[in-house]
């Protein structure tokens, strides 16, 4: 087999090598689970491991290819999912103490697809208990750490998803996003992140009790966005096992790579995205505009008058959701919840439905707002997250600091840390977070790149020609 | 609040202490103040969100088809 540095590598690179047998899956998956086995009692990204099975799926993927049936660009491709997805015969814990044995006896509707595309799965991927947060501290299975610096927390909820692909311990990974959780730790960890379109990806198979059911979305960890785009070709799509999952067409994803954006309009926010954000951020941000300007793209200035009422939405949406997947445990095993999420269930209980109700058309109106945005503008790019990745120790005091202030990192509606990816799963637009520079202490810093409903394609070209004009994500982890 | 939170302690059976109940009672203020000002919208003719994909946007090629 080709000598491989496997840290880096992305899907695209190596998956010609596998089409021409030049790059053995059966290699190429015990690289990795050795790597794992190195890496993982440092940054703590995996929850179990399935050896046997992956080695037995990169067997069957290398006598394919040898015998003329490549199934595609994920054959032999090496993955990892996030432990609130079902993989059948696998141990499934969703970060949490009450499921700490349970086996489902189905796969996600994701990861059969998945299998059916030959990606071999390499195990389930830490996070935070219940995916209900975004730093990961989980007192059951601990915490994985930031492969940048491994004091700081790697976001979440699918922590362990963006550790793995960061540090080169997959290829590829699926995470869950209700808040924030696949953007949010894709931009603390430097790795692409997407959260498509509400059900543009089915999330039949999602462990319940880990997302709001009209907020939550199954979402893609790359390398590079041409993975992120071969992903999505594989895994979008109607699922009827899915009431949430959308019959719009499909497209390939990989169609708009390298289309020129000359002439294409970004609409920037006004009043929502510059509240907290630090000089770090807002300096790689600006940064980020000016190459995307250098393209040939244009900006315009956007008002969506009821921004300001999307972290009450999204709560008030999320908590009675939550809570009707809990009620169970709740009156059963209350105490083995970690206290900090037991009382927010407990509180959750108390929404009157007509909260619920009220936000779902309050949902709507801003849905429509987006909608006339996006009449004048072809996308809408923001920070993905106000500061570079918190230290575990600034989560438990409960604030950093930041150019010269303490900023608190949790407000009235919550999580501070979800504030700005909150708006995509109020209004399920699809929305892509890549890396857009580094801090001074060498912490990755990411941006959101947003469209209109089911156009993936137009995050895509955008993303993709962006990255294609830096290299920040062609930087590695110090490991 | 803390009354309401009381009746869930004895409906549910956390057993929750003093210092618990007052902790749950605050996040459940804090929850009623943030969601007041969505009744100050005015929403009277919007039926709730349910499925996005009942607004989806046409692409280029959709919108150029003939019927």
């Amino acid at each position: 087999m080709k000598d491989l540095d496997l840290a880096g590598l992305t899907i695209s690179e190596v998956a010609p090598l596998i089409k021409k047998k030049q790059v053995s899956p059966l290699e190429l998956a015990k690289n990795y689970l050795d790597r794992i086995g190195k890496l993982n009692p440092k940054l703590n990204a995996y929850l179990a491991m399935c050896e046997d099975e992956a080695l037995a799926a990169a067997k069957k993927a290398e006598r394919e290819i040898r015998q003329g049936n490549y199934r595609g660009p994920l054959h032999g491709i090496p993955f990892s999912i996030k432990d609130n997805i079902c993989t059948k015969g696998v141990v499934t814990t969703a970060g949490s103490k009450i499921l700490a044995d349970w086996v489902p006896n189905h796969d996600a509707t994701v990861v059969e697809r998945l299998r059916a595309a030959g990606t071999i799965i390499l195990g389930k991927t830490n996070m935070h208990e219940w995916a209900k947060g975004s730093n990961s501290i989980n007192p059951f299975y601990g915490t994985p750490y930031n492969p940048w610096d491994t004091s700081c927390i790697p976001g979440g909820s699918s922590s362990g998803s963006a550790v793995a692909v960061a540090a080169g311990m997959c290829m590829g990974s699926i995470g869950t996003d209700s808040a924030g959780s696949v953007r949010n730790p894709a931009s603390l960890c430097g790795t692409v992140g997407l959260k498509p379109t509400f059900g543009r990806i089915s999330s039949y198979g999602g462990v319940a009790g880990t997302g709001g059911y009209t907020v939550n979305h199954f979402g893609i960890f790359t390398r590079s966005v041409r993975d992120c785009a071969l992903v999505l070709n594989d895994t979008a799509g109607y699922d009827p096992k899915d009431p949430i999952s959308s019959d719009a067409p499909i497209m390939n994803y990989t169609k708009t790579l390298g289309a020129p954006v000359k002439g294409m309009k970004i609409g920037l926010i006004k009043n929502y995205f510059d509240q907290a954000t630090v000089s770090e951020v807002r300096q790689a941000f600006d940064e980020a505009l000016r190459t995307l300007k250098s393209l040939g793209m244009k900006t315009q200035e956007i008002e969506i008058p009821h921004i300001d009422l999307i972290p009450a939405a999204q709560a008030a949406s999320t908590r009675p959701e939550a809570n009707s997947d809990h009620d169970h445990y709740l009156r059963t095993r209350p105490r083995d919840y970690s206290p900090g999420l037991l009382y927010n269930l407990i509180a959750g209980l108390l929404t009157p439905a007509p909260v619920y109700v009220h936000a779902q058309r309050v949902r709507r109106l801003i849905c429509q707002e987006f909608d006339e945005a996006f009449k004048s503008v072809q996308l809408i790019v923001a920070p993905t997250i106000f500061a570079p990745a918190p230290s575990i120790d600034d989560c438990n005091r409960g604030y950093i600091e930041a150019d010269g202030k303490n900023i608190n990192l949790q407000d009235r509606a919550g999580n501070f840390l979800t504030r700005y990816t909150i708006p995509f799963n109020v209004t399920g637009l699809p929305d892509m977070s890549v890396c857009c520079g580094y801090s001074s202490k060498g912490l990755p810093i990411g941006m959101q790149i947003v469209a209109p409903p089911f156009r993936e394609d137009i995050v895509f070209q955008v993303a993709d020609a962006y990255e294609r004009s830096t290299a920040w994500h062609k930087r590695n982890p110090p490991l | 609040m803390k009354d309401a939170v009381r009746r869930l302690n004895d409906e549910y059976g956390f057993k929750l202490t003093d210092k618990e109940i007052d902790i749950v009672a605050q996040q459940a203020e804090e929850a009623a103040l943030l969601f007041r000002p969505l009744f100050e919208v005015d929403v009277d003719d919007i039926t709730p969100l349910t499925k996005v994909d009942k607004r989806v946007i046409a692409t280029p090629a959709q919108k150029g088809k003939k019927k």
